[in-house]
């Protein structure tokens, strides 16, 4: 492959990989850090890129090794992290006045309900153990194979599945326990609480209506409702979105909280 | 010994042995991580109430059982040889776990467990039968293992 067909194909898929890096790591420096240097290690390595895999599962892996190199040094997350930096927050006059000034000012500053759900996960997926959240990322939202996730994370196609379907089983019963939006009996109320704040005009019962995941929720069952909350996941550039301001403000507290805590 | 899932029980004065085997059309390390990842136990395992620690050679683990469930067993990791042989005990017992993979890839998975001892005749009567549990957990291991292995997602 020569260079210049490199780089053009590296553009095409340098948007997902960012993204991934950034619900992986919950950093926006280290996602952008690590696409860098995906490129550079890609470039300088292009010579021994034989096409056995895609462009993309390769650079996925590349990605996902530098990645791992520093996830691994660090402790993950909790389950309750949105209730632990719910408190953090609370007591952070800061916090609120950056927040609110974003709503404000930026052209992404929006807040949306289906946007804090794609937060919600990202960080409540970092409480799962690396692998599992890897290959679920992998799967369920970048639409990788099973024998290209078992490329990607030099692991067997039986781990993979093993991963993705304890992956899977956990996040499930984490969100069918926590999310009010499917589980009326469920402990966690933030989007309408910051629906609340940041769209104090708008009726929070009529937004949530509009959520295929919100609608089903009284008749679906918890695998089909997280199968319908991982497809708003995808359907979410947490970079381009409209709320991509504010959602990446939200995380980047929501790390320095789990940082601490952890 | 037969691999139907059937459990049977020897027993002899200072002693009792439960065992039980199935085979199961997985790969092992399938089998292998649902065997030592402590905290999933509860999901796939309706014989284990919970199971705290990290299943480890040498590693000591807390375990809650439905057949005593008021009861804890702080329990010693004895054997653990990867994909292969694992075993758990106190001093009144040791639970063995064992994969064994045929010619025709699948494998046959089978735990034994003994208890007893010199005071064993006198506390015996006392000790439920671990059969129905066997089964259940043989049967509840095979269904998760299958289950993932012959999963599309």
């Amino acid at each position: 492959m020569t260079i210049e067909l490199f780089n053009e194909e590296f553009k095409g898929v340098s948007g997902k990989l960012k993204s991934y890096l950034l619900r992986i790591t919950a950093s926006m420096h280290d996602a952008e850090d690590i696409v860098q240097d995906t490129y550079i290690r890609a470039s300088e390595k292009l010579h021994t890129f034989r096409g056995e895999s895609s462009l993309k599962t390769w650079l996925f892996t590349i990605a996902s090794n530098l990645a791992k190199d520093n996830l691994r040094a660090q402790k993950r997350w909790v389950e309750n992290v949105t209730d632990i930096c719910r408190e953090e927050a609370m007591g952070n006059q800061e916090f609120f006045r950056e927040a609110i000034h974003i709503s404000a000012t930026s052209t992404q500053g929006a807040f949306e309900i289906k946007e804090h759900i794609t937060f919600c996960f990202t960080c409540i997926s970092k409480s799962l153990p690396l692998e599992q959240q890897l290959c679920l990322f992998l799967k369920e939202v970048y639409e990788f194979k099973v024998n290209e996730i078992a490329t990607i994370i030099d692991t067997s196609e039986a781990m993979v599945k093993y991963y993705l379907h304890t992956g899977r089983a956990k996040m499930t019963n984490v969100f069918d326990n926590r999310c009010a939006l499917i589980n009326k009996e469920g402990v966690c109320h933030q989007c309408s609480e910051l629906n609340g704040i940041f769209n104090p005009k708008q009726k929070f019962q009529e937004e949530v209506v509009k959520i295929e995941m919100a609608r089903e929720a009284g008749s679906a069952d918890k695998e089909h409702l997280f199968d319908l909350r991982m497809k708003i996941v995808k359907e979410i550039d947490p970079f381009e979105s409209g709320a991509a301001h504010l959602q990446l403000h939200h995380l980047d507290h929501n790390r320095n909280v789990m940082e601490k805590y952890v | 010994m037969a691999q139907n899932g059937k459990a049977t029980t020897e027993k002899k004065t200072f002693s009792r042995t439960t065992t039980v085997a199935t085979d199961i059309h997985v790969d092992t390390v399938i089998i292998w991580k649902l065997l030592t990842t402590a905290s999933d136990y509860p999901r796939w395992n309706s014989t284990v109430i919970s199971v705290e620690g990290n299943i480890a050679a040498r590693q000591k683990i807390k375990l809650k059982s439905t057949l005593a469930p008021k009861r804890t067993f702080k329990l010693e990791v004895k054997e653990f040889v990867t994909d292969e042989r694992l075993a758990w005990g106190d001093g009144q017992g040791t639970r063995l776990y064992t994969l064994v993979k045929k010619d025709n890839g699948v494998i046959t998975f089978s735990m034994t467990e003994k208890i007893g001892g010199f005071m064993f005749p006198m506390y015996a009567k006392y000790i439920p039968s671990f059969d129905q549990s066997f089964e259940q957990f043989a049967a509840d291991l095979k269904k998760e293992a299958e289950t993932i292995q012959n999963s599309t997602r």
